[in-house]
């Protein structure tokens, strides 16, 4: 199976998880709590919907803001995250977090103008 | 596959008992062209299931070109999709093929399969009782008519050779009653189009017909249609694509169809605009296309002092080209161009007014937002402007958090002084290719638009020029060699000037490109210098100045323009002028791009 960073990785929101079980996705979100492991957090997208993120590896900085995870999403619709990218905030632009989910639907509901394929995993 | 044959077989020599359209396998025997009077051609065709051959299998017209092309070889292996039976008058049936394939090539066939021998109707075999159970059982796919005995077939399948038929159709055109009055008498005519889904027929009817069935016949209805004489059809008077024509006479029925959802509007084969200018002068075609402009209707009075409502309206297709329709009478005055509907014009006449123009006559069917696979593509078309954008708009706003993220400064935010949102709610977005099309620049007025552009060229030379230094006059000065520089206008010399901009740039959004030119401050702001240091530094370090243009290049920014056709040594051209240079906010035209994507999907 190729790397996860290598496929083809739809954008999805909360709502989209459960079509997405086992699949690679790639997830924009707010983060709301980090577990004091530090192996786990909570996100919350542009609809205000929570998604759980589990990491390998205990983080290493202190997560705030916005992230995008790339992850797989588990049976239980959590999300295994391969890797995440934080998105700061102290430079004084907001990611708008509403507007980006507003794209996302655009292109979830016209799958015919954006045929970004999801790859299966073999 | 021959175990199949066999199995079929007491279905496929039973075809004479059902209309139902089972795929029977046959196997190809033989073809014979059949020479009858001055219409197509038709093919008699011998078929076989293995046991037994049949020789009367017609193929339908639009068949002829596998017989023509030998793609009917002996032996080849044929599926039968589609076919209709008709008996002829003396009681013998014909099998019309109207959908064929054939799926194993002769060359792949070992020779003869089976010893098939000619098969006769009624002759008793082994099978019998069980193909009669079988005839009787199977239903019919078609709708049976009302009362009568005779099958429905489709109208592909109608030819001069056949009485006994009914056909269930669409009227999508009704002519108004025209009479003629000549030495051998006078009468009235009408005449109607039909469709369902195998295809399309113009029906005439004259005198008595007229008084029987014009007012019964609504157009948009469908009706059970029997007993007309065919004849071929005269292709200079419609653009009906069929080789026969049919004429109501006193045997003639015509019965409503209440169930009728299944037969289809109307049959278009549309034409490319773009393909207009390789049309004749005077063809009848279909056309489809969004109305991007529509002007208002006016009166005028014809060469016959009847007076006559006529509007234009612009049509532009996948094509991307426009093309300007004439409609007349009613349709001219209740034609609502609001909102950019597609419109659909079947039986449209083109003429070379202007370059080629359409007009929509009597026999032109028009239909606003029509409910046929074209329009959608079109709307989709439509789309993919806003989408194309919006998807790399997605692009951008992570682009432009990584380099938050890494320290850059955003884009173009050197322009920030020049902000104030992206224009009021009355802004007029286009995109470059909607200028072109929409013309643009070629009324008597100049058109404003505001765009969404990258820099994609700056011509450097000459972009500098030496203006007169006073206050409000910026006239280009006269270099008097010795020091002065001289204004016309104020007819004044000076010691110095100042140097002032006038560029010309090419920009380019997802759809076409455009030769724009900005003076001084739209000029300033897109290569994010003053015109004064710019000219000092042209004189001073020539790379640093050529790098100025580079870094300019591949800039995005939103462009208020003005276009005007402008007329120099007889030759006319656009000229297009930017009056204001914005960067763009993103959010903002994010949240357009929804909402436009949102509304043509509605």
């Amino acid at each position: 199976m190729a790397g996860i960073l290598d496929v083809p990785k739809p954008r999805i929101n909360c709502s989209m998880l459960s079509q997405h079980i086992n699949k690679p996705v790639c997830f924009v979100g707010r983060v709301e709590k980090v577990h004091p492991t530090g192996k786990m957090f909570t996100v919350s997208d542009g609809e205000g919907n929570m998604a759980t993120v589990e990491l390998n590896d205990p983080l290493e900085e202190e997560l705030s803001g916005v992230v995008e995870v790339i992850g797989m999403v588990s049976n239980k619709g959590g999300i295994m995250a391969t890797a995440y990218n934080m998105f700061r905030e102290d430079k004084g632009t907001l990611f708008d977090l509403k507007l980006y989910n507003e794209a996302l639907k655009v292109i979830h509901d016209f799958p015919q103008h954006y045929p970004f394929e999801v790859a299966s995993s073999s | 596959m021959l175990s199949t044959t066999e199995s079929d077989q007491c279905c496929s020599l039973n075809i004479f008992n059902s209309v139902v359209c089972l795929y029977l396998y046959l196997i190809f025997q033989n073809i014979r062209k059949i020479d009858g009077g001055n219409g197509p051609a038709r093919f008699r065709v011998m078929m076989s299931d293995g046991l037994h051959t049949l020789s009367s299998f017609m193929l339908s017209t639009q068949l002829n070109c596998m017989a023509e092309d030998n793609r009917l070889a002996p032996n080849c292996v044929c599926i039968l999709k589609r076919h209709v039976t008709n008996i002829l008058k003396d009681g013998r049936r014909v099998v019309i093929i109207l959908e064929i394939d054939v799926i194993k090539p002769a060359s792949e066939v070992a020779g003869k399969i089976g010893d098939p021998t000619p098969y006769t109707e009624g002759k008793p075999s082994k099978h019998t009782g069980f193909s009669r159970d079988f005839g009787k059982k199977a239903p019919s796919a078609m709708p049976s008519t009302p009362g009568k005995s005779s099958k429905v077939v489709p109208i592909a399948s109608l030819n001069p050779y056949q009485s006994k038929w009914t056909i269930r159709a669409r009227v999508t055109n009704k002519s108004n009653i025209r009479t003629w009055s000549n030495s051998r008498g006078d009468g009235k005519l009408f005449s109607m189009e039909m469709v369902d889904e195998s295809g399309e027929i113009r029906a005439t009817g004259f005198n008595q017909e007229v008084d029987k069935f014009y007012s019964l016949i609504e157009v948009g209805k469908v009706y059970y249609i029997s007993k007309c004489s065919l004849k071929i059809a005269n292709k200079q008077y419609t653009s009906v694509k069929n080789d026969y024509e049919m004429t109501l006479n006193g045997e003639s029925t015509v019965i409503p169809c209440e169930d009728s959802c299944d037969v289809p509007m109307v049959q278009c084969s549309f034409v490319p605009i773009a393909e207009l200018e390789n049309k004749e002068k005077d063809a009848v075609i279909d056309v489809i296309g969004v109305c991007k402009s529509v002007e208002e209707v006016t009166r005028l009075t014809t060469k016959s002092s009847r007076e006559v409502s006529k509007r234009t309206l612009n049509l532009m297709d996948m094509s991307g080209k426009v093309v300007t329709v004439t409609l007349w009478g009613e349709e001219a005055e209740k034609f609502d161009g609001s909102g950019q509907p597609i419109v659909a014009i079947k039986g449209a006449k083109l003429s070379d007014f202007g370059g080629r123009s359409l007009s929509a006559s009597f026999s032109s069917t028009l239909m606003i937002n029509p409910d046929i696979p074209e329009a959608y593509k079109l709307r989709e078309t439509q789309m993919k402007s806003c989408v194309l954008p919006l998807c790399q708009l997605i692009g951008i706003l992570f682009i432009l958090y990584r380099y938050d993220k890494e320290g850059h400064t955003m884009d173009g935010q050197s322009l920030t002084e020049l902000k104030g949102g992206s224009g009021g709610g009355n802004t007029n977005w286009k995109s470059l290719s909607d200028v072109k099309n929409e013309h643009l620049g070629h009324g008597d007025k100049a058109d404003y638009y505001t765009c969404i552009a990258t820099i994609v060229y700056l011509r450097k030379e000459n972009c500098l020029y030496q203006a007169c230094p006073s206050q409000d006059c910026n006239k280009k000065v006269i270099d008097q060699q010795n020091g002065m520089f001289r204004c016309e206008k104020c007819d004044k010399e000076f010691p110095n000037f100042k140097y002032r901009l006038i560029l010309s740039a090419n920009i380019a959004d997802h759809g076409d490109n455009q030769w724009v030119t900005c003076f001084q401050e739209s000029a300033e702001a897109i290569l994010g210098q003053n015109a004064a240091y710019l000219g000092q530094l042209k004189d001073s370090n020539e790379t640093a100045y050529d790098e100025i243009f580079q870094q300019a290049n591949f800039n995005t920014f939103i462009f208020r323009n003005r276009v005007k056709l402008e007329t120099y040594n007889d030759e006319s051209r656009i000229k297009a002028t930017v009056l204001d240079v914005k960067p763009v906010d993103h959010k903002d035209y994010i949240q357009r791009l929804i909402v436009n994507i949102r509304k043509l999907a509605a």
